[in-house]
Protein backbone atom coordinates (compact mmCIF):
# COMPACT_ATOMS: atom_id res chain seq x y z
CA UNK A 1 0.00 0.00 0.00
CA UNK A 2 1.28 3.45 -0.86
CA UNK A 3 2.36 5.74 1.97
CA UNK A 4 2.15 8.81 -0.24
CA UNK A 5 0.61 11.84 1.49
CA UNK A 6 -0.56 15.06 -0.10
CA UNK A 7 1.24 18.31 0.70
CA UNK A 8 0.57 20.00 4.04
CA UNK A 9 -0.46 23.34 2.59
CA UNK A 10 -3.34 21.68 0.72
CA UNK A 11 -4.36 20.09 3.95
CA UNK A 12 -4.22 23.41 5.79
CA UNK A 13 -6.43 25.01 3.16
CA UNK A 14 -8.97 22.19 3.47
CA UNK A 15 -8.97 22.39 7.26
CA UNK A 16 -9.74 26.10 7.07
CA UNK A 17 -12.87 25.36 5.05
CA UNK A 18 -16.08 24.29 6.74
CA UNK A 19 -18.26 21.59 5.26
CA UNK A 20 -21.27 22.82 3.32
CA UNK A 21 -24.05 24.01 5.59
CA UNK A 22 -27.57 22.63 5.54
CA UNK A 23 -26.63 19.39 3.83
CA UNK A 24 -28.11 16.59 5.90
CA UNK A 25 -26.76 13.12 5.09
CA UNK A 26 -29.25 11.30 2.89
CA UNK A 27 -30.36 7.84 3.99
CA UNK A 28 -28.76 5.16 1.82
CA UNK A 29 -30.20 1.65 1.60
CA UNK A 30 -27.90 -1.35 2.08
CA UNK A 31 -28.39 -2.54 -1.49
CA UNK A 32 -27.70 0.94 -2.98
CA UNK A 33 -24.59 1.26 -0.84
CA UNK A 34 -23.41 -2.21 -1.93
CA UNK A 35 -24.09 -1.39 -5.59
CA UNK A 36 -22.10 1.84 -5.25
CA UNK A 37 -19.20 0.01 -3.57
CA UNK A 38 -19.10 -2.32 -6.56
CA UNK A 39 -19.19 0.60 -9.00
CA UNK A 40 -22.43 -0.67 -10.56
CA UNK A 41 -24.48 2.53 -10.31
CA UNK A 42 -25.00 4.97 -13.18
CA UNK A 43 -23.35 8.39 -12.76
CA UNK A 44 -26.38 10.24 -11.37
CA UNK A 45 -27.19 7.55 -8.80
CA UNK A 46 -23.50 7.26 -7.85
CA UNK A 47 -23.31 11.05 -7.30
CA UNK A 48 -26.25 10.84 -4.88
CA UNK A 49 -24.47 8.13 -2.84
CA UNK A 50 -21.15 10.03 -3.03
CA UNK A 51 -22.89 13.12 -1.61
CA UNK A 52 -24.28 11.04 1.26
CA UNK A 53 -20.92 9.36 1.91
CA UNK A 54 -19.17 12.75 1.78
CA UNK A 55 -21.63 14.27 4.25
CA UNK A 56 -21.66 11.42 6.80
CA UNK A 57 -18.29 10.56 8.43
CA UNK A 58 -19.62 7.21 9.72
CA UNK A 59 -20.76 6.17 6.26
CA UNK A 60 -17.41 7.32 4.82
CA UNK A 61 -15.46 5.20 7.30
CA UNK A 62 -17.76 2.28 6.56
CA UNK A 63 -17.14 2.67 2.82
CA UNK A 64 -13.35 2.82 3.23
CA UNK A 65 -13.29 -0.17 5.61
CA UNK A 66 -15.57 -2.32 3.46
CA UNK A 67 -13.67 -1.52 0.26
CA UNK A 68 -10.47 -2.56 2.01
CA UNK A 69 -11.93 -5.82 3.43
CA UNK A 70 -13.56 -6.83 0.15
CA UNK A 71 -10.33 -6.31 -1.76
CA UNK A 72 -8.20 -8.65 0.37
CA UNK A 73 -8.07 -12.37 1.13
CA UNK A 74 -10.04 -13.07 4.31
CA UNK A 75 -8.69 -14.87 7.38
CA UNK A 76 -10.60 -17.96 8.54
CA UNK A 77 -13.39 -17.38 11.03
CA UNK A 78 -13.33 -19.07 14.46
CA UNK A 79 -14.98 -22.51 14.30
CA UNK A 80 -17.32 -21.52 17.16
CA UNK A 81 -18.84 -18.77 15.02
CA UNK A 82 -19.89 -21.18 12.26
CA UNK A 83 -21.17 -23.82 14.71
CA UNK A 84 -23.39 -21.30 16.51
CA UNK A 85 -24.69 -19.82 13.27
CA UNK A 86 -25.45 -23.23 11.75
CA UNK A 87 -27.53 -24.12 14.82
CA UNK A 88 -29.88 -21.22 14.03
CA UNK A 89 -31.61 -23.23 11.30
CA UNK A 90 -32.67 -26.64 12.61
CA UNK A 91 -34.03 -29.82 11.10
CA UNK A 92 -37.69 -28.89 11.64
CA UNK A 93 -37.83 -26.71 8.54
CA UNK A 94 -36.37 -29.49 6.41
CA UNK A 95 -38.84 -31.99 7.83
CA UNK A 96 -41.67 -29.66 6.82
CA UNK A 97 -40.50 -29.61 3.21
CA UNK A 98 -40.25 -33.44 3.06
CA UNK A 99 -43.84 -33.94 4.22
CA UNK A 100 -45.43 -33.54 0.81
CA UNK A 101 -44.59 -37.06 -0.47
CA UNK A 102 -46.78 -39.04 1.97
CA UNK A 103 -45.56 -41.91 4.15
CA UNK A 104 -43.49 -43.63 1.46
CA UNK A 105 -42.14 -40.28 0.29
CA UNK A 106 -40.89 -39.52 3.79
CA UNK A 107 -39.56 -43.09 4.18
CA UNK A 108 -37.39 -42.81 1.10
CA UNK A 109 -36.72 -39.06 1.30
CA UNK A 110 -33.66 -39.60 3.48
CA UNK A 111 -32.13 -42.34 1.31
CA UNK A 112 -32.42 -46.13 0.92
CA UNK A 113 -30.29 -46.84 4.00
CA UNK A 114 -32.83 -45.00 6.17
CA UNK A 115 -35.67 -46.98 4.55
CA UNK A 116 -33.79 -50.27 5.16
CA UNK A 117 -33.35 -49.38 8.82
CA UNK A 118 -37.05 -48.62 9.13
CA UNK A 119 -37.96 -51.94 7.41
CA UNK A 120 -35.65 -53.89 9.74
CA UNK A 121 -37.25 -52.20 12.75
CA UNK A 122 -40.75 -53.08 11.51
CA UNK A 123 -39.72 -56.74 10.90
CA UNK A 124 -38.26 -56.91 14.39
CA UNK A 125 -41.47 -55.56 15.90
CA UNK A 126 -43.55 -58.16 13.99
CA UNK A 127 -41.27 -61.04 15.18
CA UNK A 128 -41.36 -59.87 18.79
CA UNK A 129 -45.13 -59.42 18.69
CA UNK A 130 -45.61 -62.89 17.10
CA UNK A 131 -43.34 -64.56 19.63
CA UNK A 132 -45.19 -62.81 22.41
CA UNK A 133 -48.55 -64.01 21.07
CA UNK A 134 -47.39 -67.63 20.86
CA UNK A 135 -45.82 -67.53 24.29
CA UNK A 136 -48.90 -65.86 25.67
CA UNK A 137 -51.12 -68.69 24.25
CA UNK A 138 -48.92 -71.44 25.78
CA UNK A 139 -48.99 -69.80 29.12
CA UNK A 140 -52.75 -69.49 28.82
CA UNK A 141 -53.12 -73.29 28.39
CA UNK A 142 -50.91 -74.10 31.31
CA UNK A 143 -52.71 -71.53 33.42
CA UNK A 144 -56.06 -73.01 32.47
CA UNK A 145 -54.80 -76.49 33.41
CA UNK A 146 -53.52 -75.25 36.73
CA UNK A 147 -56.71 -73.33 37.46
CA UNK A 148 -59.35 -75.79 36.23
CA UNK A 149 -57.49 -79.19 35.95
CA UNK A 150 -58.33 -80.48 39.54
CA UNK A 151 -62.05 -79.69 39.14
CA UNK A 152 -62.20 -81.64 35.87
CA UNK A 153 -60.57 -84.70 37.50
CA UNK A 154 -62.90 -84.42 40.48
CA UNK A 155 -65.93 -84.12 38.22
CA UNK A 156 -64.97 -87.27 36.19
CA UNK A 157 -64.41 -89.47 39.33
CA UNK A 158 -67.76 -88.44 40.79
CA UNK A 159 -69.50 -89.44 37.57
CA UNK A 160 -67.84 -92.91 37.60
CA UNK A 161 -68.83 -93.54 41.23
CA UNK A 162 -72.41 -92.51 40.59
CA UNK A 163 -72.66 -94.77 37.54
CA UNK A 164 -71.26 -97.83 39.39
CA UNK A 165 -73.64 -97.44 42.34
CA UNK A 166 -76.61 -97.15 39.94
CA UNK A 167 -75.57 -100.40 38.22
CA UNK A 168 -75.22 -102.17 41.63
CA UNK A 169 -78.67 -100.98 42.62
CA UNK A 170 -80.11 -102.32 39.29
CA UNK A 171 -78.54 -105.75 39.77
CA UNK A 172 -79.60 -105.91 43.46
CA UNK A 173 -83.19 -105.00 42.59
CA UNK A 174 -83.32 -107.81 40.03
CA UNK A 175 -81.97 -110.33 42.57
CA UNK A 176 -78.79 -111.00 40.69
CA UNK B 1 -15.87 -15.06 -1.75
CA UNK B 2 -16.55 -16.81 -5.07
CA UNK B 3 -18.25 -19.66 -3.23
CA UNK B 4 -20.41 -17.15 -1.37
CA UNK B 5 -21.49 -15.42 -4.57
CA UNK B 6 -22.56 -18.81 -5.99
CA UNK B 7 -25.01 -19.45 -3.13
CA UNK B 8 -28.32 -20.98 -4.23
CA UNK B 9 -30.55 -18.34 -2.66
CA UNK B 10 -33.82 -19.95 -3.72
CA UNK B 11 -32.99 -23.12 -1.75
CA UNK B 12 -31.50 -21.13 1.11
CA UNK B 13 -34.64 -19.09 1.80
CA UNK B 14 -36.80 -22.25 1.96
CA UNK B 15 -35.03 -23.07 5.24
CA UNK B 16 -33.05 -26.01 3.85
CA UNK B 17 -30.60 -27.02 6.59
CA UNK B 18 -27.81 -28.13 4.24
CA UNK B 19 -28.05 -24.93 2.16
CA UNK B 20 -27.90 -22.86 5.35
CA UNK B 21 -24.84 -24.77 6.65
CA UNK B 22 -23.03 -24.25 3.33
CA UNK B 23 -23.96 -20.56 3.34
CA UNK B 24 -22.70 -20.11 6.92
CA UNK B 25 -19.39 -21.81 6.06
CA UNK B 26 -18.92 -19.51 3.05
CA UNK B 27 -20.10 -16.29 4.76
CA UNK B 28 -18.44 -16.70 8.18
CA UNK B 29 -14.96 -15.38 7.17
CA UNK B 30 -16.43 -12.22 5.60
CA UNK B 31 -18.86 -11.51 8.45
CA UNK B 32 -16.11 -12.20 10.99
CA UNK B 33 -13.72 -9.78 9.23
CA UNK B 34 -16.31 -6.98 8.90
CA UNK B 35 -17.54 -7.28 12.50
CA UNK B 36 -13.96 -7.35 13.85
CA UNK B 37 -12.98 -4.26 11.83
CA UNK B 38 -16.12 -2.36 12.92
CA UNK B 39 -15.51 -3.16 16.59
CA UNK B 40 -11.72 -2.84 16.45
CA UNK B 41 -11.56 0.64 17.99
CA UNK B 42 -13.54 -0.55 21.01
CA UNK B 43 -11.77 -2.63 23.61
CA UNK B 44 -14.11 -5.59 23.45
CA UNK B 45 -13.55 -9.26 24.18
CA UNK B 46 -13.73 -12.20 21.78
CA UNK B 47 -17.20 -13.12 23.10
CA UNK B 48 -18.54 -9.68 22.14
CA UNK B 49 -17.21 -10.05 18.60
CA UNK B 50 -18.74 -13.52 18.27
CA UNK B 51 -22.06 -12.28 19.66
CA UNK B 52 -22.13 -9.44 17.13
CA UNK B 53 -21.32 -11.88 14.30
CA UNK B 54 -24.09 -14.18 15.54
CA UNK B 55 -26.45 -11.18 15.44
CA UNK B 56 -25.74 -10.86 11.71
CA UNK B 57 -26.77 -14.48 11.06
CA UNK B 58 -29.83 -14.06 13.31
CA UNK B 59 -30.88 -11.02 11.26
CA UNK B 60 -30.45 -12.95 8.03
CA UNK B 61 -32.68 -15.87 8.99
CA UNK B 62 -35.19 -14.07 11.25
CA UNK B 63 -38.82 -13.86 10.18
CA UNK B 64 -38.54 -16.69 7.67
CA UNK B 65 -35.39 -15.20 6.03
CA UNK B 66 -37.11 -11.85 5.50
CA UNK B 67 -33.84 -9.88 5.19
CA UNK B 68 -32.20 -12.39 2.83
CA UNK B 69 -35.31 -12.26 0.64
CA UNK B 70 -34.80 -8.50 0.17
CA UNK B 71 -31.40 -9.05 -1.45
CA UNK B 72 -31.44 -8.42 -5.22
CA UNK B 73 -28.60 -10.22 -7.08
CA UNK B 74 -29.14 -7.99 -10.12
CA UNK B 75 -28.04 -4.92 -8.17
CA UNK B 76 -25.03 -6.04 -6.11
CA UNK B 77 -22.92 -9.10 -5.34
CA UNK B 78 -23.97 -11.15 -2.30
CA UNK B 79 -20.58 -10.70 -0.60
CA UNK B 80 -20.71 -6.88 -0.86
CA UNK B 81 -24.32 -6.74 0.34
CA UNK B 82 -23.52 -9.10 3.23
CA UNK B 83 -20.54 -6.94 4.21
CA UNK B 84 -22.82 -3.86 4.35
CA UNK B 85 -25.44 -5.77 6.40
CA UNK B 86 -22.73 -7.09 8.76
CA UNK B 87 -21.36 -3.59 9.31
CA UNK B 88 -24.85 -2.21 10.13
CA UNK B 89 -25.52 -5.10 12.52
CA UNK B 90 -22.17 -4.60 14.28
CA UNK B 91 -22.84 -0.85 14.69
CA UNK B 92 -26.30 -1.64 16.14
CA UNK B 93 -24.72 -4.20 18.47
CA UNK B 94 -22.23 -1.59 19.71
CA UNK B 95 -25.01 0.96 20.18
CA UNK B 96 -27.09 -1.47 22.25
CA UNK B 97 -24.06 -2.42 24.31
CA UNK B 98 -23.19 1.23 24.95
CA UNK B 99 -26.76 1.98 25.96
CA UNK B 100 -26.64 -0.80 28.55
CA UNK B 101 -23.53 0.21 30.48
CA UNK B 102 -20.08 1.08 29.29
CA UNK B 103 -17.12 2.64 31.09
CA UNK B 104 -15.96 5.89 29.50
CA UNK B 105 -12.49 4.40 28.95
CA UNK B 106 -13.93 1.82 26.54
CA UNK B 107 -15.30 4.46 24.15
CA UNK B 108 -12.74 5.56 21.52
CA UNK B 109 -11.82 9.24 21.48
CA UNK B 110 -13.18 9.67 17.95
CA UNK B 111 -16.66 8.79 19.26
CA UNK B 112 -16.40 11.34 22.05
CA UNK B 113 -14.74 14.09 20.04
CA UNK B 114 -16.62 17.35 19.60
CA UNK B 115 -15.83 19.71 16.74
CA UNK B 116 -14.71 23.20 17.79
CA UNK B 117 -17.53 25.39 16.49
CA UNK B 118 -15.90 28.65 17.56
CA UNK B 119 -13.25 28.66 14.84
CA UNK B 120 -14.30 30.87 11.93
CA UNK B 121 -14.25 28.81 8.76
CA UNK B 122 -14.65 29.63 5.09
CA UNK B 123 -17.76 28.23 3.44
CA UNK B 124 -17.64 26.23 0.20
CA UNK B 125 -20.39 27.53 -2.06
CA UNK B 126 -22.75 24.87 -3.34
CA UNK B 127 -21.76 23.56 -6.78
CA UNK B 128 -18.12 24.68 -6.55
CA UNK B 129 -16.93 21.09 -6.19
CA UNK B 130 -18.51 17.95 -7.55
CA UNK B 131 -19.68 15.26 -5.10
CA UNK B 132 -16.72 13.12 -6.12
CA UNK B 133 -14.20 15.92 -5.60
CA UNK B 134 -15.63 16.63 -2.13
CA UNK B 135 -15.55 12.94 -1.24
CA UNK B 136 -11.93 12.58 -2.37
CA UNK B 137 -10.84 15.62 -0.34
CA UNK B 138 -12.69 14.34 2.74
CA UNK B 139 -11.15 10.89 2.43
CA UNK B 140 -7.64 12.33 1.99
CA UNK B 141 -7.78 15.07 4.63
CA UNK B 142 -10.55 14.25 7.13
CA UNK B 143 -10.01 10.50 7.15
CA UNK B 144 -6.26 10.80 6.39
CA UNK B 145 -6.34 7.89 3.94
CA UNK B 146 -3.79 7.15 1.22
CA UNK B 147 -4.46 7.89 -2.44
CA UNK B 148 -4.39 4.12 -3.09
CA UNK B 149 -7.14 3.48 -0.49
CA UNK B 150 -9.38 6.11 -2.09
CA UNK B 151 -8.66 4.59 -5.51
CA UNK B 152 -9.80 1.15 -4.22
CA UNK B 153 -12.96 2.70 -2.77
CA UNK B 154 -13.95 4.51 -5.95
CA UNK B 155 -12.79 1.74 -8.33
CA UNK B 156 -10.54 4.18 -10.20
CA UNK B 157 -6.77 4.31 -10.58
CA UNK B 158 -4.56 6.29 -8.22
CA UNK B 159 -3.64 8.78 -10.96
CA UNK B 160 -7.32 9.70 -11.43
CA UNK B 161 -7.60 10.32 -7.66
CA UNK B 162 -4.53 12.60 -7.81
CA UNK B 163 -5.81 14.59 -10.81
CA UNK B 164 -9.34 14.94 -9.29
CA UNK B 165 -7.75 16.14 -6.04
CA UNK B 166 -5.56 18.59 -7.94
CA UNK B 167 -8.48 20.06 -9.92
CA UNK B 168 -10.58 20.40 -6.75
CA UNK B 169 -7.82 22.34 -4.98
CA UNK B 170 -7.30 24.61 -7.98
CA UNK B 171 -11.01 25.49 -7.85
CA UNK B 172 -10.90 26.12 -4.11
CA UNK B 173 -7.78 28.31 -4.38
CA UNK B 174 -9.27 30.23 -7.29
CA UNK B 175 -12.51 30.81 -5.36
CA UNK B 176 -10.82 31.92 -2.11
CA UNK B 177 -8.10 33.89 -3.92
CA UNK B 178 -5.23 31.80 -2.66
CA UNK B 179 -1.98 31.24 -4.51
CA UNK B 180 -0.92 27.65 -5.19
CA UNK B 181 1.96 26.52 -2.92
Amino acid sequence: MSTERVSRTDKELWRSIAPERGVAPEAVSDIDFAAWLEGRLPEAAAARIEAAVGADPALRRAALDLADILGKPLPAAPARLAVRAQALVGFDAERETGRSGGWFGRLFASGPLFALQRAAMIAMVVVVAGAGFVMGGGLGDSFAQQRYGSDVQGASSTTTTTTSSELSDFFVSDGI
Amino acid sequence: MTELNQTDLQTLVTGNKRAWDRFVTAAAPLINAVVRRTMSSYRLGEDDVLDAAQDVFVRLCAGDFRLLKTYDPARAGLSTWLAVVARSAAVDHLRRRRQATEPLDDVPESALGVEDKHVEKLQIPQGLLTERQTLILKCLYDEERDVSEVAVLLKIDAQTVRSTHHKALLRLRAHFGEEPP
